[in-house]
């Protein structure tokens, strides 16, 4: 019962703040392009299905697939749409790959589209509507607004974010260098891969923490911004993938364990006692996908990861909860180089969701990057030979989360 | 394909003002196809749910459901389509063998929010969506208009599919109340406020409240599970161009791709004599016709001249088909359980006689842009 995957291309529009140049379907069509650019030979008539996804309300259209269609070559073919937030992208990858390992009649090479124009709509609106529920229940129990600011409910993704922040901060007994520390890597990469949004090469820490706060502890030159972008990757099966491409990726794990949601929640979501930086979606998530691709020592075998980080905290606390590094110990291996281009286990060298962040896409960049560093074909190449890569994505309210595995060799039989 | 199992489903009743939460509708159903399995939460490896962002008001409304879904610590994710495409992606999950057990549920409740207005948000935003003149009522009123003028079909012919799903509603006790009419005629259904000429408030299927879960296994498990499994043998989905201009309205034809690879799949030859009944998400009375056309239920134009009551030439639509209550989200799904229903032999009051294999279908878009259909069979 089903059979193994692979991932002969991956391909990007350009990422800017406002690509007022194109319309969201135009965004998509870049993608589109540059992904079978990517792979000589192949045409929009070799694909045999679509699976599509992005943040429905930020935009102002909704399943915005249908009047796509013809942007994306998928006119009289197979198209699924899937869509879990932040993690869209990471779900529309898997769901690329489930896509393929069914083998599902007549389906052998998908592609799945991954998109993001943010300036057409509000995006802090779309989220602000994440928390709003709450916000209504706090009223009825008499909490005023202007106190709402104090509860993690309010301020969508930053709101909680600094509260994830401080938490990990307290237990990892880290300052604000240390985060600034984690942009600055990540802006500098950023700017050696070309469809990147802040590409920042003289970026340094003092400049970090010279900005204003927008939310203890994370100050405005630590945040991602708020992009317009498209991704796009190419899922085939294992035999197809050798004629397509030099060097087919193998997709060996996915996961995408969802935790209870971190809000205050009422009728029936969250309890809201959780501790957002315990992740143990994130933890479960990363047992079932090395477990799926047969790795015992993510550490030792893993030898590049993608992790979505709109905020550098998050980078220093997935790292660990990955299982690439013990817990308490990332703030260290971003000092002594470790996850560098050249370290041991280089992290986000294509500058991270922390530089470009076409929400939508964001998590399906992860895998994409991940795949093409194993290809070699990634802009910012790590110098080592890549064999293992990961590609991580989290949304939800902090309670959702994706992880692709991949390698270039298949997933051993014997497991 | 290999077959996979449906081992429990549920489906909550259906009301078009429903007097209890989302959520509690949402723990109802998912709670109720785990018991029809006579299994526990912490069996379940997978779960996909089919909720839409605009229809819950509230963006990721995904995550808010997690607990209540079942999805707690599970590998789990969300189709923004119909219940029945998010059947497929549980039925991709469970061939791709990493998962034994996957729970699929899908719905959300039309009563808090302006169900038509959000449709308004699929169409294309730069030039139907400001003017608003194209949009999912005027598009099935151009719809049933080029299907009757193709074929000579006169409106009495499309009310009648109307008054024949608003009876079998009737014996159906999860159905719609507001949909349920044993005493309605033709006449009944051509007088009723017009929607967009020529299409008529009874022939439209309207939004409601309702949840519905489906519980799918692997063969081997799902024999172990119930000694009454329902088997998808075949899948196919399709979707057509957007603009209605670049389609012939008065045919389907992402349905009949999808057919011909579902039945390829399910190694049906002749669908006309070998499926017992179909269950088909039809959005109006005339969709109904078009789709059992595209899937060679009736020839081109015939659809109406075949009879499709219950134990007819064909049964379509025994349950009362998505007029018996349209949940968005959930609708395609209910068919399949429907259709499983069937199979099992325990739809009192509507059951076909000796029903060996079924189709079941869903559909999103304006004119159906996107269909989906499932080959079930019945018996071990």
């Amino acid at each position: 019962m089903g059979r193994q995957v692979a991932i002969a291309s991956a391909g990007f529009s350009e990422h800017a703040s406002k690509r007022s140049d194109v319309n969201m379907a135009e965004l998509v069509s870049e993608a589109v392009e540059d992904c079978l650019k990517n792979a000589p030979g192949v045409g929009l008539e070799d694909i045999d299905a679509f699976v599509n996804g992005n943040m429905p309300a930020f935009e102002g259209s909704n399943i915005p697939e249908l009047w796509m269609t013809d942007w994306m070559g998928a006119r009289n073919k197979p198209l699924l749409r899937v869509t879990t937030g932040g993690t869209t992208g990471g779900t529309v990858a898997i769901a690329g790959y489930y896509t393929v390992a069914s083998g599902i009649p007549k389906v052998d090479t998908v592609l799945a589209i991954a998109f993001e124009q943010q300036s057409q709509g509000d995006t802090s609106v779309g989220l602000a509507s994440v928390a709003y529920g709450e916000i209504s229940v706090l009223n009825t129990l008499g909490i005023p607004y202007d106190q709402l600011s104090r509860l993690l409910s309010a301020g969508a993704a930053i709101g909680v974010a600094s509260y994830q922040a401080t938490n990990y901060m307290n237990k990892t007994k880290i300052t604000e260098e240390d985060l600034a520390r984690v942009v600055v890597q990540n802006r500098h990469n950023a700017a050696k891969t070309w469809w990147t949004h802040l590409k920042m090469p003289n970026l340094t820490i003092e400049e970090v923490l010279d900005t204003p706060y927008i939310s203890y502890p994370l100050r405005y030159g630590m945040v991602c911004p708020a992009s317009d972008g498209a991704c796009a990757m190419l899922f085939t099966t294992e035999e197809k993938a050798k004629d397509m491409c030099e060097i087919p990726v193998y997709v060996n794990g996915v996961a995408s364990v969802a935790n209870e949601s971190a809000v205050l929640g009422y009728d029936g979501s969250g309890t809201g006692q959780i501790d957002p930086s315990d992740q143990i979606g994130a933890m479960k998530s990363s047992d079932l996908a090395y477990y799926q691709a047969g790795i015992s020592f993510p550490r030792k075998e893993i030898d590049y990861a993608e992790v979505y980080s709109p905020f550098p905290n998050q980078e220093l606390m997935w790292v660990e909860k990955l299982g690439l590094f013990e817990e308490t110990t990332a703030p260290k291996m971003y000092e002594t180089g470790v996850t560098a281009l050249k370290g041991e286990l280089p992290v986000n060298c294509s500058g991270g969701v922390n530089s470009t962040n076409a929400i939508g896409a964001s998590a399906m960049e992860r895998p994409a990057e991940a795949a093409l560093q194993i290809m070699g074909k990634a802009d910012n190449q790590v110098p080592k030979t890549v064999h293992t890569s990961i590609g991580h994505g989290w949304g939800g309210s902090l309670n959702l989360c994706t992880l692709m595995v991949m390698s270039d060799q298949p997933k051993r039989k014997w497991r | 394909m290999e077959k996979v199992g449906i081992v429990g489903y549920y489906q909550v009743k259906l009301y078009s003002d429903a007097n209890y939460g989302r959520y509690e509708m949402i723990f109802e159903a998912v709670r109720g196809a785990i018991d029809m399995a006579g299994l526990k939460k912490k069996d379940i490896s997978t779960v996909i749910s089919c909720t839409n962002d605009y229809y819950d008001g509230r963006t990721i409304s995904n995550c808010f459901t997690v607990e209540v879904g079942g999805g707690y610590m599970t590998d789990e994710s969300k189709v923004e389509m119909d219940g029945a495409h998010a059947v497929l992606y549980g039925l991709m999950r469970i061939l791709s063998g990493n998962h034994k057990l996957a729970l699929v549920w899908g719905g959300s409740m039309a009563s808090c929010f302006p169900y038509h207005s959000t449709r308004l948000f699929e169409t294309d935003p730069t030039w139907e969506r400001p003017l608003a003149y194209v949009n999912d009522i005027t598009s099935a009123g151009f719809q049933m208009r080029s299907y009757m003028e193709k074929y000579g079909v006169s409106a009495e012919e499309i009310a009648s599919v109307a008054v024949k799903n608003r009876k079998n509603a009737a014996r159906n006790p999860l159905a719609l109340a507001e949909a349920q009419n044993v005493n309605i005629n033709v006449k009944e259904v051509l007088a009723s406020d017009i929607y967009a000429d020529p299409v008529t408030e009874l022939m439209v299927a309207q939004p409601c409240d309702g949840v519905a879960a489906i519980l799918l296994a692997p063969e081997r498990l799902a024999l172990k599970i119930t000694d009454k499994p329902v088997w998808i043998t075949g899948v196919g989905f399709s979707q057509e161009p957007y603009y209605l201009g670049d389609r012939n309205l008065y045919e389907s034809k992402s349905m009949e791709l999808a057919g011909k690879t579902a039945f390829e799949s399910a190694g049906i030859k002749d669908p006309k004599r070998e499926i017992d009944v179909a269950e088909l998400f039809e959005s109006y009375a005339h969709e109904e016709l078009i789709l059992a056309e595209a899937l060679g239920l009736a020839e081109k134009g015939k659809g109406a001249n075949i009879n499709s009551e219950i134990n007819g030439d064909i049964s379509i639509n025994p349950s009362g088909g998505a007029t018996s209550g349209n949940p968005p989200c959930a609708t395609g799904l209910i068919r399949v359980i429907e259709a499983a229903r069937q199979l099992r032999g325990e739809a009192n009051g509507y059951q076909v006689n000796n029903a060996k294999k079924a189709v079941a279908s869903g559909q999103i878009g304006m004119c159906a842009q996107n269909n989906i259909l499932f080959v079930l069979e019945g018996g071990n």
